[in-house]
């Protein structure tokens, strides 16, 4: 199928979109945003400096059709999010974002009620517009560069005044992919510096139980719970936590929780998917450690 | 000016994993209704751009007779009227061109705010869809906007930043939360009150879907057993625990 | 020789006859006071008295119980023993002073035999020595002030009245040793013998005599009609403050009728809670003036207690200087703030150990109302709290607990209409949080060993009183509403609860909005089964310490039941603070969802508690039990507290579940 990706100059978004696109097509083709080098070797390549959305629906709309291109793919971001919506009524084409996986014949899985359930859909018609969730696909190793064309973007309909890239110290802790929480069971701040590098490793944040804010080791604004924040990460590991009830309300949602607690009884055990029973002191820095090798 | 807020009941979003269930592959309905957050954020938002500006606020819905009383809040919050479009479809492009037809009813709107997402799809795609079929300008994940002099300036949250955008006409701004569009709750006057408000139901379309069909709606197995690594070799240990984690795609 | 009235003064009646304006003075100011307390809103119940319409109904005996003999001025010994001592040597002082005018005027004989010598004489001289130690005691006291007079502020004119009243004594016992010593000594009077024989001399003590009778006279002509414009108009307030105090323990916040705001043509609506003076009822303003800024309540509050912005004494004295200075209509939150208004856990020690009768938890209320009510202001804990009982039912917002988890595995019966008696009600934190479940498994196993006939509603459900506490009471009457309209369905006439905040709405608020039930807390039931037999029990050495809960102790007087369930498994053992001067588990009034500034309250509660060495802590609340089982951790790792169903459920001979 003729395949088209729409996405910004950025490694591992447009890798793991050339991964989503090796199931449609050989070769896709590319409309990417921004300035820099086109990477990975495409078909055939668009580009613009422009990234609002608002002003990219027209001309990609023509390019399409004229094209005549089957399956258009974006990631989850503001651009993708930007384009779905307007490109599919200006095609009529069916759309469906957040797509975490896709089975032959044109079917797709999306997560519902906040990933409590998946929903698959059946594409009957083309072009269709798939927005991919990060993270769900292995990025493609990219190789080479393709060289591109301009793409005409004619009227602005919304001006960018301006773009300001902040360098938020961490990431924040309700965006984190990846927590590592320490608790009482820490015994003391320095060890807290442990989590931090393991987190870090991970790209993920450093969060903490309210006995471990209590005992001073953690900022309150790390504190997850009931009276702290509420997060929802990939995996969430509690170290030296006994996962008292206002604990876990707030990580009811994360999908996968790492116990390591020395006491086989705690109740971590109960809400978590792994679990160690240690000494976290013996097992945090050789994960840290394992972690960096597998890199 | 007039401001139109769309906002969608859906069941209970914070329903623990465990607890939830499905029944005719949509959340069961033993899930207490409410609206979404996204949208209590955006109703947020546009209560305090309507104070700031002047303007009139009107909460627009999609859904079913029995929703309005949950979209009463919304009205609480400090919304001037509800126009409720009654329909059941889960269909973007169905459910954006009833709401077009609310818009239309309206005929005077200036600005359509919509939460980032509604709470049971999760989509965010529906905004989108209107505001190209009014053709109007769509902006995603806005945090902040300001009037001024027959312009929007917003403030877009990105995922490594902000950006400050500016558009003339109508527009149709997804919205983000922030620390200021924290929902207010509404004061016991504000919930008498909005029970005297004007509510206008309008009776909905059921066409042009997209093509796509429904094959089924699952909950995922969550293993609910916690699985031990042995911790004898605490070497031989943390590789299986990364393994393990990344066999099941934790990361 | 019998005492001679007017004995060495010349037209002494000039006193007496000074003494009708100054009794007009003294009315006067007490009409004041009330020009004052009238200013205060009506209540919206119309009371029995004509006169007092609006502050409540007057009880006599409070008025002479808790305003006259007041023993809770005694819980501090040393001021209640001085109090004691100044009021009763004044009471005495009064009688003499009364018989001498009755002398004058009809001749009663006082002045002779063993009634002069033991009482005139004695009793009077004794008398004026208690009230003068007393009053000696104050005024030290007003020099090297303990912190709860001086925090925040401390009320002044309490010098000046005293010292005016130990110069009255002191000069009284001047005219009566002056009076010995030109005359012959008298059986019985040893302070003015003592003075005769010592200290005056006979030469002057006929001068001294005349001039002091005449500045005792005039003075004690000053001082009464001084009294309603000083701190001493308490002698007055304090008991009729208790003579209308709610005579029910604890809080009473009354349950509030909405149906004016659904009325089309209801003109101006009242305001909900209160914002400023003007919105406080007469009753109120009764406490504001009563006030001493004595500051136990401050000593006993668990918010102050830990560093918290709240002070009890703080509100009522802010409420009180605006009342002196006739502000009604400032906003008082301005001097006050949301923090502390927050703050109040309603345990309801203050209002415990005020010797007035001053209801601050209510005053406290009644802004934390208007907030959330009239401005939709909370903290934002709160706020999610309240958000989510209202959107689904119950206040544990993020809970990874579904509705039925808490009984998984359990075979639990459904109360069925006309065949089950009793409803054991769950509530939301049993339900919702993971520690609490099995306070509820543990009490279905307890009625099915006893073959109680018992079953559960099909839903989860909250009685409203989180609501309640912080301060909507427009959610808690929708949500005891439909729970009444419920249980009439359902026939319920008999409940059992696990938690001492839905016993207290199902007890105090329900019946008000036509909910009648026979409700039981847990520990009074099982006390019953024990009693009965019916339940037989393995006890052993295990020592337990009770922390009782302010929602079942304080506030509804449920002390010994516990007590006696414990004493039946093991040996209780006491904590310092108990009963009635229980201290809070700081989770009170809402302030589960909250998180505190300064020391928390659970972890003073459970150091004290662990400080007992007891083998277990026992509570009979499932919010106490979270909180406690929290505060134990910061000191160690074993768990210590437990409800009072898991440990009877421990020693049930056969503990098999389900
Ligand atoms: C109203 C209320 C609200 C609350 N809100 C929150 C909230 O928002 N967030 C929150 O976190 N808590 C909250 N709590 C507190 C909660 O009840 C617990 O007390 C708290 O979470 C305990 O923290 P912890 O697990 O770190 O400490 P602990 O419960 O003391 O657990 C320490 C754990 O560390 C383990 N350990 C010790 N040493 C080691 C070691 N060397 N290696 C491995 N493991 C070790 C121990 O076995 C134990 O399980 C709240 C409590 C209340 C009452």
């Amino acid at each position: 199928m003729k395949t088209l990706i729409i996405e910004n100059i950025d490694l591992k978004k447009i890798g793991e979109l050339m991964t989503v696109s090796r199931l449609f097509c050989d070769t896709p083709d590319i409309i990417a945003l921004g300035d820099g080098e086109i990477p990975g070797s495409f078909g055939r390549a668009w580009q613009s400096a422009a990234t609002v959305s608002a002003n990219l629906v027209v001309p990609i709309t023509q390019l399409i059709q004229q094209e005549g291109y089957e399956v258009i793919l974006m990631s989850v971001s503001t651009l993708g999010t930007g384009l779905a919506g307007p490109l599919s009524a200006a095609l009529s084409a069916p759309v469906i974002t957040e797509v975490t996986a896709i089975h032959p014949d044109m079917v797709v899985d999306r997560p519902v009620y906040g990933g409590k359930a998946i929903i698959k859909y059946k594409i009957e018609s083309t072009p269709s517009l798939l927005t991919i969730r990060r993270k769900y696909f292995e990025p493609e190793a990219l190789a080479g560069t393709t060289p591109s064309v301009p793409l005409e973007t004619g009227d602005e309909k919304v001006t960018l005044v301006s773009e300001k890239i902040e360098q938020t110290e961490g990431i924040p802790l309700e965006d984190a992919a990846v927590i590592v929480s320490g608790g009482r069971g820490m015994g003391d701040p320095e060890n807290f510096a442990l989590l931090q590098e393991m987190a870090d490793l991970l790209n993920g944040a450093v969060g903490a139980s309210r006995g471990a804010v209590d005992e001073g080791w953690a900022s309150p604004t790390r504190q997850i719970g009931q009276t702290g924040k509420i997060v929802a990460p990939d995996v969430y590991f509690a170290v030296g936590i006994s996962g008292a009830s206002q604990h876990l309300a707030g990580i009811a949602n994360s999908k996968c929780v790492v116990g390591i607690n020395k006491d086989e009884e705690a109740n971590i055990f109960n809400r978590a998917r792994f679990g160690i029973v240690s000494d976290y002191k013996k097992i945090v820095p050789l994960l840290t450690q394992a972690i960096r090798e597998d890199r | 000016m007039h401001i139109a807020v769309l906002a969608k009941v859906v069941p209970d979003y914070e329903v623990p994993s465990m607890d939830f269930e499905l029944s005719n592959g949509r959340a069961h309905e033993r899930f207490s209704r409410m609206m979404g957050l996204y949208d209590e954020n955006a109703i947020e938002t546009g209560i305090q751009l309507k104070d700031k500006t002047g303007s009139s606020l009107t909460l627009i819905s999609y859904g079913l007779d029995s929703d309005v009383q949950f979209l009463r809040k919304g009205v609480a919050m400090g919304a001037d009227k509800l126009v409720l479009v009654k329909g059941t479809s889960d269909d973007a492009a169905v459910i954006a061109q009833n709401i077009k037809q609310a818009v239309e009813h309206l005929g005077d709107v200036d600005l359509i705010l919509a939460g980032q997402q509604s709470a049971d799809m999760d989509r965010g795609v529906v905004p989108g869809i209107l505001a190209q079929m009014l053709g109007a300008a769509f902006v995603p994940q806005v945090g902040y906007i300001e009037s001024a002099a027959d312009q929007w300036k917003v403030s877009q949250m990105t995922a490594t930043g902000r950006r400050e955008l500016e558009f003339n006409g109508l527009g149709v701004l997804s919205i983000t939360s922030i620390p200021e569009n924290v929902p207010r709750i509404p004061a016991v006057r504000a919930i008498f009150g909005a029970k005297k408000k004007p509510v206008v139901k309008l009776d909905g379309i059921d066409q042009g879907k997209m093509a796509l069909a429904e094959i089924s709606v699952e909950i995922p197995k969550i293993e609910s057993v916690c699985e031990f690594i042995d911790a004898e070799d605490p070497n031989e240990a943390v590789k299986t625990l990364l393994s393990r984690l990344t066999e099941e795609r934790y990361i | 020789m019998a005492r001679i009235p007017y004995w060495n003064i010349s037209y002494g009646v000039i006193i007496d006859l000074l003494a009708i304006p100054v009794f007009l003075i003294f009315v006067y100011g007490l009409y004041l006071q009330w020009q004052l307390i009238k200013k205060g809103q009506l209540r919206v119940i119309p009371s029995i008295t004509k006169v007092f319409q609006g502050i409540g109904t007057f009880r006599p005996g409070a008025f002479f119980m808790r305003g006259i003999l007041n023993p809770k001025i005694y819980r501090k010994p040393a001021s209640g023993v001085a109090h004691g001592c100044v009021f009763w040597g004044m009471a005495l002082l009064f009688v003499g002073t009364n018989l001498v005018i009755l002398n004058i005027l009809f001749g009663l004989p006082v002045f002779t035999g063993a009634f002069n010598r033991w009482f005139m004489s004695f009793t009077l001289d004794l008398a004026g020595l208690l009230v003068l130690g007393g009053i000696v005691f104050f005024l030290l006291r007003r020099q090297f002030m303990p912190d709860r007079l001086k925090i925040p502020e401390a009320r002044t004119g309490f010098v000046l009245v005293s010292s005016l009243l130990g110069v009255l004594i002191i000069t009284g016992f001047v005219i009566e040793g002056a009076r010995l010593c030109a005359n012959t000594p008298e059986a019985g009077a040893f302070v003015g013998n003592f003075l005769a024989a010592s200290v005056i001399s006979q030469t002057s003590a006929l001068q001294i005599h005349t001039m002091t009778w005449w500045v005792h006279g005039l003075l004690a002509l000053f001082f009464v009609a001084y009294i309603p414009f000083s701190p001493l108009v308490h002698i007055i307030l304090a008991p009729v403050n208790s003579g209308f105090a709610d005579p029910s323990p604890g809080v009473k916040m009354g349950v509030m009728d909405f149906s004016a705001f659904d009325d089309e043509d209801a003109e101006e609506l009242p305001a909900l809670g209160a914002d400023k003076l003007a919105d406080f009822t007469r009753k109120r303003f009764l406490d504001f003036a009563s006030c001493l800024w004595c500051g136990r309540c401050q000593e006993a509050c668990p918010a102050h207690n830990t560093q918290k912005p709240l002070s009890p004494k703080g509100v009522i004295v802010t409420l009180a200087q605006k009342l002196a200075a006739g502000e009604m209509e400032d906003s008082v939150m301005e001097t006050l703030s949301m923090e502390a208004i927050f703050n109040c856990t309603t345990c309801a020690a203050c209002m415990e150990v005020c010797p007035v009768s001053i209801n601050q938890p209510k005053t406290i209320m009644r802004f934390r109302q208007n907030l959330v009510m009239e401005q939709g202001q909370m903290p934002e804990l709160m706020g999610k709290a309240i958000t989510s009982l209202e959107q689904r039912s119950h206040p544990f917002f993020g809970t990874g607990s579904g509705a039925a988890e808490w009984r998984k595995d359990l075979e639990v019966p459904k109360f069925e209409a006309g065949k089950t008696e009793y409803l054991l009600w769950i509530g939301c934190s049993i339900t919702y949080e993971q520690r609490a479940w099995t306070i509820g498994r543990a009490m279905v196993n307890i009625l099915k060993s006893a073959h109680v006939s018992f079953g559960i509603l099909e839903d989860s459900r909250c009685t409203g009183d989180p609501a309640k506490q912080m301060g909507n009471e427009f959610l808690f009457a929708e949500i005891a509403q439909q729970n009444i309209d419920d249980f009439s369905a359902l026939g319920i006439q008999k409940i059992i609860t696990m938690c001492p905040h839905c016993y207290n709405s199902f007890t105090r608020h329900y019946p008000k909005m036509g909910g009648q039930y026979e409700v039981i807390p847990h520990a009074s039931f099982i006390r019953t089964l024990v009693d009965d037999k019916k339940l037989q029990l393995d006890r052993n050495a295990q020592t337990i310490t009770y922390h009782d809960p302010c929602y079942l102790g304080r506030r509804n007087g449920v002390y010994d039941d516990p007590r006696n369930v414990i004493a039946s498994v093991g040996n209780l053992v006491e904590m310092p603070r108990n009963k009635n001067e229980s201290f809070c588990c700081g989770g009170g009034g809402g302030n589960y969802w909250a998180e505190e500034t300064g020391t928390r309250i659970n972890q003073a509660r459970a150091g004290e508690a662990l400080g007992t060495d007891a083998d277990a802590i026992a509570v009979a609340c499932p919010f106490c039990l979270l909180m406690l089982t929290d505060g134990v951790k910061k000191y160690t790792e074993e768990i210590k507290a437990f409800d009072i169903a898991e440990i009877v459920e421990k020693c049930l001979p056969d503990m098999a579940e389900g």
